[in-house]
């Protein structure tokens, strides 16, 4: 999916992904975190993506969920409010707002910048990033054996049952059949398709960007960058 | 079993990218050396495909999530080949699910990835004399070796102000969560291992 605000290139977003998410983590103080979810959701707007990017956070919700429930209840001498056995802590709040807010954004800004890459873009990110060919060939079979080991493992799930067996993880003999049996069939199918791959001359420096960035590229690398030291300013001069 | 982004703070998260980028440098310089490196390729990306489904599977237990890891089984199929399988399903299942995180890659790939080697060798050094006990033990050992490692993370990772107790007790209780996994990915590995013997002996390690 494309966006009219942020940049095309896969190496600029990628770029971008990875300043905004440690300049995110650098934050310490949960009294920043607003700061951090606001710029995540202004992304993802600017991505155009913000429906779908909450759909894949379902996971990291609850995830920083627990951090708020968890931490503080034991993190921190000082109570807030408490009932019977249960101490609400002031220092667990905040690590727990901190830890949730730096989660969520961090998740967020990842989601919107690249999930709606597609696959071989975003390879062609990390090989123009100067990540080895050989990861980058990886990621790019990964991703189309993905889908045929899927279907191979719904075929040998489907004729296990058939043959009878039991559903549910404690049959893990069973499952492990299973796995061998879609292994067996999709290797040989993966052979083959890279056997044919091979003959028609593929390497992986066909993959790698070879054009320069543009200035819109540059300009969201380099509003990234501002962003992230912005988070970290505020966060060491508040 | 992943960190999540958020939790490892950004000189643990940085370390982190630092000691990944050596491991998978030494494996990429070791596979380097084989006579045909691209020729495990397609067995390498089934099984990063297969990493990859496994671990998408995950509920949140907090402050990480339980799924299968498959450490061993990819130690022993894959060999060096194991540890840029490792990374490249961590990074798609960070930017396509956002499970696992960007930050926390190097660490990630940490975990798992010398526990794979790790049982790679259990395998290469027991594997001729007692398959079975050796495909169990890489298997097991795996899924120990991956939660001591992600233990000691989380305990360098987590806030200083968290009560020492509750977070032994919440160590403990996350650890006894993953035991039936322990055995499983153990029983996992020796049967997918007979089964490959059996049907498809060209597919097992070293073959």
């Amino acid at each position: 999916m494309t966006s009219a605000l942020l940049p095309e290139d896969p190496r600029a977003r990628l770029a971008m992904a990875l300043v905004l998410a440690f300049g995110f983590a650098a934050v310490e103080r949960a009294q920043t975190v607003p700061m951090l979810l606001t710029t995540a959701a202004l992304i993802a707007i600017a991505a155009g993506t913000p429906t779908r990017t909450l759909r894949k956070l379902r996971g990291p919700l609850v995830l920083a969920a627990a951090f708020l429930v968890v931490m503080p209840l034991v993190a921190g001498p000082t109570t807030l409010w408490r009932a019977g056995p249960l101490r609400l802590r002031a220092e667990g709040l905040e690590a727990g707002l901190l830890l949730a807010g730096r989660l969520l954004a961090i998740v967020t800004v990842t989601l919107a910048l690249l999930s709606t890459l597609p696959p071989h873009r975003l390879a062609a990110a990390l090989r123009g990033l100067g990540a080895p060919a050989l990861v980058a060939d990886l990621m790019l079979l990964t991703l189309r054996y993905a889908t045929e080991f899927r279907e191979e493992m719904l075929r040998a799930r489907l004729a296990r049952r058939l043959r009878g067996g039991r559903r549910g993880w404690r049959d893990v003999g069973g499952h492990a059949a299973t796995l061998a049996a879609a292994l067996i069939r999709g290797q040989r199918r993966a052979e083959a398709v890279w056997t044919a791959m091979r003959l028609r001359g593929h390497a992986s420096t066909l993959v790698a960007p070879t054009s320069a960035l543009r200035p819109r590229d540059v300009g969201g690398v380099a509003c990234a960058v501002g962003l992230a030291l912005a988070a970290v300013a505020l966060d060491r001069l508040a | 079993m992943h960190l999540p982004d958020g939790l490892a703070p950004v000189g643990l998260a940085a370390a982190g990218y630092a000691g990944g980028a050596a491991l998978l440098g030494l494996s990429l310089a070791r596979i380097a050396r084989l006579p045909d490196p691209g020729a495990a390729m397609p067995r390498a990306a089934m099984l990063t495909a297969v990493f990859f489904a496994a671990s998408a599977i995950a509920v949140p237990a907090p402050p990480t999530t339980v799924h299968p890891m498959l450490a061993g089984l990819m130690g022993v199929m894959l060999g060096w080949f194991a540890v840029p399988a490792i990374f490249v399903g961590l990074f798609l299942q960070a930017v396509l699910f956002g499970h696992g995180g960007l930050t926390t890659l190097g660490l990630n790939g940490l975990i798992l990835a010398p526990p794979a080697l790790v049982a790679w060798a259990t395998w290469r050094a027991l594997g001729r004399r007692a398959p079975t006990l050796a495909a169990g033990v890489a298997g097991a050992g795996g899924v120990v070796l991956a939660l001591a490692i992600f233990a000691g993370f989380v305990l360098i990772g987590l806030p200083a102000a968290v009560d020492a107790a509750a977070e032994r007790a919440a160590l403990g209780v996350f650890v006894l969560a993953h035991l039936p996994l322990v055995v499983g990915e153990g029983v996992l590995v020796a049967v997918v291992l007979r089964v490959l013997e059996r049907v498809e002996p060209g597919l097992l390690p070293g073959a």
